[in-house]
């Protein structure tokens, strides 16, 4: 029968005979919308959907809501929008104490995140040697303080750095100082605590992720380096690294993040050091809430001056870092 | 995939959210509102001290009332301001207790910000007058009362007997004196005896604060203003604690543990300090007996000065989601009413009544075997009325922050006018 134009509408598809036959979800002759393309998507959305919808309600927006209260002042539940809108941040410039806290988490962050990385950069080269005996416990013995309780090694270290600590004890002992050191009571050696504090936490958590990305490395890329007369650190240095770089990027971040919301070094072991000396940013701001007349507003706008020193820092080491080759 | 394994599967993801739901459900340890029941809940901290003479209060008020019940929840006072903070901040008021304790110092600061979290009950049974007036003051705000006043921090002088007389001094001698006196005394004792006759935290204002309050003098004046510039007391306090420190009398330590440290082992032969230090320095069971006590120095350089003061103290508070009635009730019966309650958790706890009636009876009066025999509550209740006043006001950890600071810097040689002026212009930068 020869198609007629008056056919069009009515006409219904007949299926050429080497095509597959219809599959049982369609609709008549036409071809259904969730095909399998769809419903493989909308299955990964549904997944992902909680989730979401979770970091949705508890992070996002909860961020939104502390930026508009930093956009206020006052005292207690009496907030109101302050004056100039801006007049929190402002109020920051000004503030002596939080500028020492800035100076002091800055301190941190310059000194220990560079000795850290280093410092598990090559712990990770020296523990992946196949040679080497008692790998697994020497692993486990660097990564076990990252698993300690953070108040309770913040303790620790209070009581070995006291003034009859251990580590006066021990010094004295070999008579490398005279009298004991006021670890806790100067600021200088009371930051140094801290730092030593933080190394001896984080950098079995960072080596950790060298050693994860160590193995990724090819092997015969070192041995042709070998091969060609490099020594130990030469291979480390041109080798080794170049290859980590997407892995010292990520660790990079992480620690500044971290070093910059620092709070439970300078909480537990120095209750922010002799007169705010080794206070951090995180621990003034918690002092700001909940310790002295509470000015949530003022508190937030701390919050938020750490958010944004965190995604500047964190934006200029992507883009310095993240080359693809 | 089986149908055996899909209900697996269909239980292991239900089964969790299921039990984390119904566990968000249950937990519910907020006071009830005044529906009848015979029920109050109390937040404190302190088992030793503040949770035992509550669980003897109760036992105090069932006598009268059998079917009387009383929860006490431990949280300690970190956790309680903050608690406190949380539901005010965010007005989840239904999630408060009946009573709860609250420091002396941190009265007004909750009182004046946060007004929603507390219940007035001065139209109770509770005669307020029978506690001494610096006390009322801290939870009196507009002349309206919130809180009873329950643990004293009147500061004593606690010394060493034994290290006292080894230098050829006694009790006495520190009696009634000033602080130019225990200075020279200080002095000579350290040189016979090897032992400075204070510690100190570094960095905490304890003891010049404690001079202060008993020159009657404050951080803040009436109207709420900082005056820490131009403050003749505060730097006469700073003065003599400098001159203690550096002769070696007071010795400074870095945190709380090392200072009961320095007690316990026999480091210093004594301490300045709130009545409550008895209980830390009990534990120390080889000094039994030789021990005594008696009032503080007097700044004397300072017109008004006295012999006494007070460093801490705390008051119940009744919240605004309580049953006000039974609450205040209670208080009344109890801390502000009975001698038995003081008769009973004295002996034990150490804890001193604020409660003026209670010292005079008998137990007050009772040796103390630990303190030589001094009976020793007797003379800190005698202390108590005259102890002076003190303005805290709302930003009080502010100025005590600010001035502790101030005196870190002093000890480490920067000019005192100086080092006052940075913390007037810091507290004054926090009340903006």
């Amino acid at each position: 029968m020869t198609p007629v134009a008056s056919d069009a509408k009515t006409r219904t598809k007949t299926p050429r005979r080497n095509d597959p036959p219809p599959l049982p979800n369609y609709i008549g002759n036409r071809k259904p919308w969730l095909n399998n393309t769809r419903r493989r998507s909308l299955t990964g959305w549904g997944f992902l959907l909680p989730a979401a919808l979770l970091i949705l309600f508890m992070s996002f927006i909860p961020m939104a809501q502390a930026f508009v209260l930093s956009l206020q002042t006052g005292r207690g539940t009496r907030l109101d929008f302050a004056d100039p809108l801006w007049y929190n941040y402002q109020r920051l410039l000004s503030d002596e104490i939080f500028k020492l806290t800035l100076t002091n988490t800055f301190i941190y962050l310059i000194i220990q995140v560079p000795l850290m990385l280093t410092l598990a950069l090559v712990l990770a080269n020296l523990l992946n040697n196949p040679k080497l005996k008692f790998k697994a416990l020497w692993r486990t013995a660097i990564f076990l303080p990252c698993a300690v309780s953070l108040v309770s090694y913040s303790l620790v270290f209070r009581t070995l750095f006291a003034g009859d600590g251990f580590v006066n004890d021990m010094l004295t002992g070999i008579g490398a100082i005279d009298s004991p050191i006021n670890w806790l009571g100067q600021a200088d050696t009371a930051r140094f605590v801290i730092i030593l504090g933080l190394l001896w936490r984080w950098t079995g958590y960072n080596m950790v992720f060298y050693l994860a990305a160590l193995q990724n490395i090819d092997h015969s890329s070192i041995e042709a380096a070998r091969m060609d007369g490099a020594n130990a650190f030469q291979t480390f240095w041109y080798v080794t690294v170049p290859q980590l770089k997407p892995m010292i990027v990520l660790t990079a971040i992480l620690s500044i993040n971290g070093t910059l919301q620092l709070f439970d070094e300078s909480w537990a072991l120095t209750r922010g050091g002799p007169a705010y000396q080794t206070m951090s940013m995180a621990h003034y701001l918690y002092e700001v809430s909940f310790q002295k007349n509470p000015n949530f507003g003022y508190a937030a706008a701390i919050s938020y001056v750490i958010l944004m020193l965190v995604a500047i820092l964190s934006f200029i080491q992507m883009k310095v870092g993240d080359k693809r080759d | 995939m089986k149908s055996s394994a899909k209900l697996a599967a269909a239980l292991t993801l239900t089964l969790p959210l299921a039990l984390t739901l119904s566990a968000c459900g249950s937990g519910g340890e907020a006071g009830g509102e005044g529906d009848g029941d015979n029920k109050l809940t109390v937040w404190t901290w302190d088992p030793a001290f503040n949770i035992y003479a509550m669980e003897e209060a109760e036992k105090v008020y069932q006598q009268d009332n059998p079917d009387f019940e009383l929860e006490i929840v431990e949280v300690p006072w970190d956790d309680l301001q903050t608690k406190l903070t949380t539901i005010a901040q965010s007005q989840a008021f239904s999630e408060l207790p009946d009573i709860f304790l609250m420091q002396n110092n941190a009265f007004q600061k909750n009182g004046l910000n946060y007004p929603d979290l507390f219940s007035d009950f001065s139209d109770s049974d509770i005669d307020f007058s029978e506690f001494p007036e610096s006390v009322v003051e801290y939870s009196t705000i507009d002349d309206i009362n919130y809180g009873v006043p329950f643990d004293a921090g009147t500061a004593v002088t606690a010394l060493r007997t034994d290290v006292l007389e080894q230098a050829g001094y006694t009790v006495d001698d520190f009696t009634d004196i000033t602080w130019e006196q225990y200075l020279t005394i200080g002095k000579d004792v350290l040189a016979k005896t090897g032992q400075p006759l204070l510690s100190g935290q570094a960095g905490s204002a304890d003891i010049p604060m404690m001079m202060l309050q008993s020159a009657g003098a404050s951080l803040f004046d009436d109207e709420g203003n900082p005056t820490i510039v131009d403050n003749e007391a505060l730097e006469a306090a700073i003065d003599v604690y400098t001159q203690l420190v550096d002769a070696g009398v007071l010795i400074e330590v870095n945190s709380w543990d090392e200072y009961i440290g320095t007690i316990v082992n026999s480091n210093v032969g004594g301490t300045i300090n709130g009545i409550w230090i008895v209980g830390s320095i009990q534990t120390a069971e080889d000094q039994a007996g030789k021990w005594g006590i008696t009032n503080l120095p007097k700044l004397d350089t300072i017109s008004g000065a006295t012999n006494y003061s007070a460093n801490g103290g705390s008051s119940w508070a009744i919240s605004s989601n309580a049953d006000v009635d039974l609450a205040s009730d209670f208080l009344a019966a109890t801390f502000a009413g009975s001698t038995e309650l003081y008769d009973t958790i004295l002996p034990k706890a150490g804890a001193v009544a604020n409660w003026i009636p209670a010292g005079d009876s008998d137990v007050y009066n009772e040796p103390i075997d630990f303190f030589g025999g001094q009976p020793i509550f007797a003379d800190v209740v005698a202390f108590g009325p005259e102890v002076p006043s003190n303005n805290t006001g709302a930003y009080y950890y502010e100025a005590r922050d600010a001035v502790s600071t101030a005196m870190t810097q002093i000890m480490g040689g920067t000019d005192t006018a100086t080092a006052l002026g940075e913390a007037q212009a810091n507290v004054e930068f926090a009340m903006e």
